[in-house]
């Protein structure tokens, strides 16, 4: 249901729609990129959510009340998926696969662009080690993050069980 | 009041504080290993209070660089940091924390100055961090609407946006407290404050006439508001007010924008005793208990029951002051003070809603455990967060107060 004061999040995953059609999933991307390094900018740095010791979790899933509704309405747009495509396609060509996000949802990429950005400023890198997906249906790994973090993934299975995104703040000026 | 007890707890109080700021200058709300092992602004600023009041002048100037070199870029001070300083929230914007900084700043510029301020006071920290000062001050004005003239928050000192959403009266006092507090530092400095000083009076006039209720008596506690710029706020779909009593309504008197005998605070705290002093087990309840988020069960704490023993200190009644602080010294557990202090059969409660609702968080289970584990739970009652730091800063406040005062 749409309602001009509430259109705002609709919208913005509309364009996303859109801007793929438009110039395609790559620049979409850097898009989104841009628009999350942009905004930890402004932020400054630090870490979102819960911590126990170096791991970093959120308990709730963000915007996963707005894409939940977004795709009861309108489905879920083949777009989304030409995103999450390319971001694994981009991951898997890398050298440094562990920098990517374990992508669940779109809107991933502007979390963990937003994320890594906020924990670059406060001098440290974040491993996306897990994430679920906004409705809790599936799970996703960055086993080279893992490998890196030295985690077993049974452990970052058992965090997801009470969270939708596990990370490793890693500082390495103190490894 | 036993005064050999309460001298213990007082000594004691004065340990927990400096134990518990890490090497970075940090206060933990709680130390590590339990429940809010990070710092929070609000509770760091008490912290740094008390320090004052114990005459720890190097602990609350560490304490004070800590939180100013954490201030994010537009100016807010965040919800909690981790020891490093780095933004480590989890929960929305809660604008008190500006204004708490910069009152307890203040209040540091003024004791290291006493009687001798232009020679004594630290004007080179207060200069040093100027530009802090300015940005904490804008960020706190950037939330302010103009329609009513207060500060927009979406949490306050309870963390609870269902009944502080909007314009809150902690968060706006504590935020006019922190202009004021700039307004006099800079006037030191020979800064043209005047704008900030305009400002600073239409915020507390706003406080003193919409946020208080002639026909109650009372200040009350929030006028629900969704957005802050919401114009006209009458249409904002959450627009309403917040009538129930909290002791945060103490709040104009704590932040010192009027004075203790002021009837409006005596009114206030009339009604504030009346409906939440706790008639089982003593002590001050924060809010009423069918506001439904009891965590550990409904029951008084004991930042709040020192934070109005000040007000009977204040109004010069030994009797009721006597009450208030009796009822802590007399909870204490081996001198440490806890959160809040609940019953077994309140304790259950809670558990039993929160598990009924469906919403008893993973979090909560060490809580739990912690609780049952407490030498307390064997004498039927429940002992939740022990220690915490802030109701040690505020007993150091407090108990300060009385024997300067009393004795």
């Amino acid at each position: 249901m749409i309602r001009l004061e509430n259109m705002f999040p609709q919208a913005f995953l509309v364009g996303v729609v859109k801007m793929v059609d438009k110039d395609g999933p790559l620049e979409t991307i850097r898009w989104l990129q841009e628009i999350g390094e942009e905004l930890a900018t402004l932020e400054g740095p630090g870490f979102e959510g819960a911590r126990e010791n170096s791991i970093n979790y959120l308990p709730i899933c963000p915007f996963g009340s707005e894409i939940t509704e977004f795709i009861e309405i309108y489905g879920y747009p083949a777009e989304f998926n030409d995103i999450v495509n390319k971001m694994y396609e981009l991951k898997n060509a890398s050298d440094k696969p562990w920098k990517y996000p374990a992508l669940t949802h779109v809107m991933g990429v502007l979390q963990h662009s937003y994320s890594t950005k906020r924990a670059a400023l406060a001098g440290a890198e974040l491993y996306n080690l897990g994430s679920k997906s906004p409705k809790g249906e599936f799970k996703q790994y960055n086993e080279e993050a893992l490998e890196k973090a030295g985690m077993a993934k049974e452990v970052i299975e058992e965090l997801l069980e009470r969270s939708f995104y596990v990370y490793k703040i890693v500082h390495p000026d103190k490894e | 009041m036993n005064r050999i007890e309460a001298e213990k707890l007082y000594e004691n109080s004065v340990r927990i504080l400096k134990s518990n700021q890490h090497e970075n200058g940090g206060f933990y709300a709680s130390p590590p290993g339990t429940r809010y092992p990070f710092i929070y602004p609000r509770d760091h600023s008490i912290s740094i209070l008390g320090c004052i009041h114990a005459g720890l002048m190097a602990e609350a100037r560490k304490g004070l660089e800590f939180v100013l070199n954490s201030q994010k870029p537009l100016g807010e001070f965040s919800q909690r940091y981790d020891v490093d300083g780095n933004d480590a929230s989890y929960k929305d914007l809660q604008i008190d924390g500006n204004g708490l900084v910069l009152f307890v700043l203040g209040k540091y510029f003024q004791a290291t100055g006493g009687s001798f301020f232009k020679e004594m006071a630290d004007t080179a920290f207060i200069e040093r961090y100027w530009e802090t000062i300015e940005k904490a001050v804008s960020f706190i004005l950037l939330n302010k609407n103009e329609e009513v003239d207060l500060i927009h928050t979406i949490n306050s000192i309870h963390e609870y946006p269902a009944y502080e959403h909007g314009f809150e009266i902690y968060a706006n006092c504590a935020c006019c407290a922190g202009i004021y507090a700039a307004v006099s530092m800079g006037k030191v400095l020979g800064k043209n404050v005047s704008e900030w000083e305009q400002q600073a009076d239409i915020i507390k006039e706003s406080i003193l006439t919409r946020l208080y209720s002639p026909r109650r008596r009372s200040f009350i506690k929030c006028i629900r508001v969704k957005d802050k710029n919401s114009k006209p706020i009458g249409y904002d779909p959450f627009a309403s007010t917040v009538l129930d009593i909290d002791a945060a309504e103490y709040a104009p008197a704590y932040f010192e924008l009027i004075k203790d005998n002021d009837v409006k605070v005596m009114t206030t705290v009339k009604r504030i005793h009346k409906l939440l002093w706790d008639n089982e087990i003593g002590g001050l309840n924060r809010y009423p208990e069918y506001w439904g988020r009891n965590n550990g069960g409904y029951g008084p704490w004991c930042h709040f029951t020192c934070e109005l023993a000040n007000h009977y200190i204040e109004i010069d009644d030994q009797d009721k002051a006597e009450m208030y602080l009796g009822w802590v010294v007399d909870m204490a557990h081996n001198y440490t003070l806890p959160e809040h202090i609940s019953t077994i059969e309140r304790f259950e409660l809670w558990l039993e809603d929160y598990t009924n609702a469906k919403i008893l968080r993973d979090s909560k289970i060490k809580l739990i455990d912690d609780v049952r584990m407490h030498p307390k739970w064997k004498d039927g009652l429940a002992y939740v967060t022990i220690p915490l730091i802030w109701p040690h800063a505020e007993f150091i406040i407090s108990y300060k107060k009385y024997s300067d005062k009393f004795h």
